[in-house]
């Protein structure tokens, strides 16, 4: 029964992959660089999560 | 500004996830009505929780919080942080009795709550006043404020995107019903948390650096006689009679959408679509600690990088001043831009489907099914429901269109029932309140709001005003206003719930029975054969959950600040309170079968 959360997880990749490559290119600062690398992780981790929760 | 092509593919990515996910629940949205407002009463704690902070988190909020920062320094925000007491109020006392209370609405409580003619009327008046007018003051103030911010943005030429963004969030709105709504709410504030997060990066590496900001607001203040970095009001000086109402009258006293004392609106709509009374006591928890203590930090930090990047800007109107928010995205590089512009649309986004759903609600569930068409099949039911979310959101955007400022307006809506959260509290926990206590609460609300304002130089303000002032306060009006409406509306709902008669007595039973409140149901309870007791465990939790967002809040802020030492000692007092807190709620029977 965990398939019903499954668009939420992938909305979560979705967003988190495009900015892995926003960190690498767009980036001006190490700052911005974290901020966005780090953002990045936490959508993925989100989107993993939600596609594992049991309903 | 000008947003380059990369902007532009991430802004369409991010439409095609947000759409994509709320149109993959129509088909589950159209069972029953259950299913399209209440997600079949089957939402994770997390998932409700979610929802509720990013319905909260409107496109005009980071707009607000800036002008309120420029404005009167951090601890302005105490206009809304002083509802962190009601939310965890909300939590203790009760979420866990409207899940228990299994209506479909808000206004629906009326229904089991209260019996006779009265009811009926107070049940279909609040339907048509929460679904039409408040709701379309609503749509159309959130509208108005995007229209403002891309209009910064874009130019002229971003109305025409803004009216298919609408038209798209509308459309699998209208299909999903909550399901869709809860299920691209997690995505939508994921998003719009993270375009905040960014600009306040970028921000205070335009404005120096935190320490370079965090002097230069040091001696902006030095130079205007404020504190613009203090948490509190500055001690030793006549304490303003507006920090004073809000911190022990109006997160009780006034129903404002989003903090409705015990719960109500989307809040209440989203604790009633839990699993069970735990989730719903878990989800709103969790958005009261995102709310408060997570939300705010990434707009303060943009709106004191402001001060220093725009100067002048202190003197600036109203207006002018929360415009700063979305004139700092011109500072950010290309990419991040259109990361930073999405974040908008999705608060924006956010708001909207909850608003035209919960109206769709009120109208079908609380209007139209018990007085237009009775006992039509759940399929009627549900088409009827799209047709009124489709109504209401054609009507809201009239009203963005017609009003020039829907400040106004919304102020008055809030002024009218400012005196009304201690009938909605004390609903499920005195027995003799009944029908007209309400009516009587929301009466005497509106009438002395209406008199204040065509008469705000009256001799009653006049003589309060000073008595305030002699006793060390430093009076504003708008202050003065809520002590007045709060004082003549409880006298007014206490005398005529003891001038009329109580509820019948099945009514009462039946209510006590089903939703096990606790507290004062003297004869109820006794006909029930026992009384159900309110525990202490709830008080102390309270207390703790209050300590816990004001450490949690605090630290971060001590953090971002760089005061480290300070910062680690209230995170581990928050960490301990939520430690604490965490205890209590597994202690405490949220079912009440016991």
């Amino acid at each position: 029964m965990r398939k019903e959360y499954r668009p939420m997880a992938l909305g979560f990749w979705g967003i988190g992959f495009p900015l892995v490559i926003f960190g690498l290119f767009f980036c001006k600062t190490p700052a911005q660089r974290l901020t966005v690398f780090l953002s990045a992780a936490i959508f993925l981790i989100v989107g993993t999560l939600i596609y594992r929760a049991k309903q | 500004m000008k947003l380059a092509a990369v902007d532009w593919i991430f802004i369409v990515w991010y439409f095609i996830l947000s759409i994509g996910i709320g149109l993959y629940y129509s088909k589950k949205a159209g069972k029953s009505i259950s299913e399209y407002f209440l997600s079949g009463r089957s939402l994770p704690w997390w998932l409700l929780g979610t929802s509720m902070v990013a319905t909260t988190f409107s496109s005009d909020t980071p707009l607000a919080v800036t002008g309120i920062v420029i404005k009167d320094g951090v601890s302005g925000n105490w206009f809304w942080w002083n509802f962190m007491l009601g939310s965890a109020l909300t939590v203790l006392f009760f979420a866990h009795l409207w899940r228990r209370a299994e209506v479909v609405t808000e206004v629906e409580f009326i229904d089991i709550r209260y019996s006779g003619r009265a009811a009926r009327f107070l049940r279909g008046f609040k339907a048509l006043y929460l679904g039409i007018p408040v709701s379309c003051i609503t749509f159309g103030w959130v509208t108005l404020a995007m229209v403002k911010i891309i209009q910064i943005i874009f130019g002229t030429s971003g109305v025409a995107a803004l009216a298919i963004c609408l038209g798209l969030t509308v459309f699998y709105t209208t299909l999903s019903g909550l399901w869709g709504v809860v299920a691209t709410d997690m995505l939508l504030f994921g998003v719009a948390m993270l375009g905040s997060i960014v600009l306040s990066v970028v921000s205070v590496e335009k404005a120096g650096g935190i320490g370079a900001m965090v002097e230069a607001v040091k001696a902006l203040g030095a130079g205007t006689g404020k504190d613009y970095l203090s948490v509190f009001p500055p001690l030793g000086q006549a304490l303003p009679l507006a920090f004073f109402v809000a911190l022990f009258v109006q997160w009780w006293a006034v129903y404002y959408p989003g903090a409705e004392p015990g719960g109500g609106g989307w809040i209440a709509q989203r604790m009633l679509a839990g699993k069970d009374a735990r989730h719903a006591v878990k989800g709103t928890l969790w958005f009261t600690i995102a709310h408060y203590v997570i939300r705010p930090w990434p707009w303060i930090l943009t709106a004191l990088a402001a001060l220093v990047l725009f100067p002048g800007i202190t003197g600036a109107a109203p207006g002018e001043m929360e415009s700063a928010y979305p004139r700092m995205i011109a500072f950010l590089p290309k990419g991040i831009m259109g990361l930073v512009v999405a974040s908008l649309f999705a608060a924006f986004m956010s708001t909207i489907e909850s608003i035209v759903n919960l109206s769709g609600s009120f109208l079908l569930n609380d209007f139209y099914r018990p007085f237009v068409r009775k006992n039509a099949s759940e399929k009627h039911y549900v088409a009827a429901s799209r047709v009124l979310v489709i109504f209401v959101s054609l009507l809201g955007a009239g009203f963005s269109y017609v009003l020039g400022s829907v400040k106004m307006g919304w102020q008055l809506v809030m002024e009218l029932s400012a005196g009304i959260g201690l009938v909605l509290l004390l609903r499920w926990y005195w027995w003799r309140i009944n029908a007209w206590s309400e009516i009587a609460a929301l009466s005497a609300s509106a009438a002395t709001a209406v008199y204040l304002k065509i008469f705000p130089d009256n001799a009653l303000v006049r003589g309060l005003g000073r008595g305030l002032e002699k006793a060390g306060f430093r009076v504003d009006a708008w202050g003065v206003g809520i002590l007045l409406i709060v004082a003549v509306t409880t006298v007014a709902w206490i005398a005529v719930t003891f001038l009329t008669k109580p509820d019948e007595t099945d009514k009462l039973l039946a209510f006590y029975r089903k939703v096990r409140p606790g507290g004062v149901w003297g004869p109820i309870a006794r006909l029930n054969g026992g009384a159900y007791k309110l525990q202490a465990a709830p008080f102390f939790g309270w207390g703790l959950a209050v300590l816990m967002i004001l450490f949690l809040l605090l630290g971060l802020g001590k953090v971002i600040f760089i005061s480290f030492g300070a910062g680690a000692a209230y995170l581990a007092a928050g960490g301990l309170a939520a430690f604490l807190l965490s205890k209590v709620i597994a202690k405490i029977d949220w079912e009440g079968r016991k």
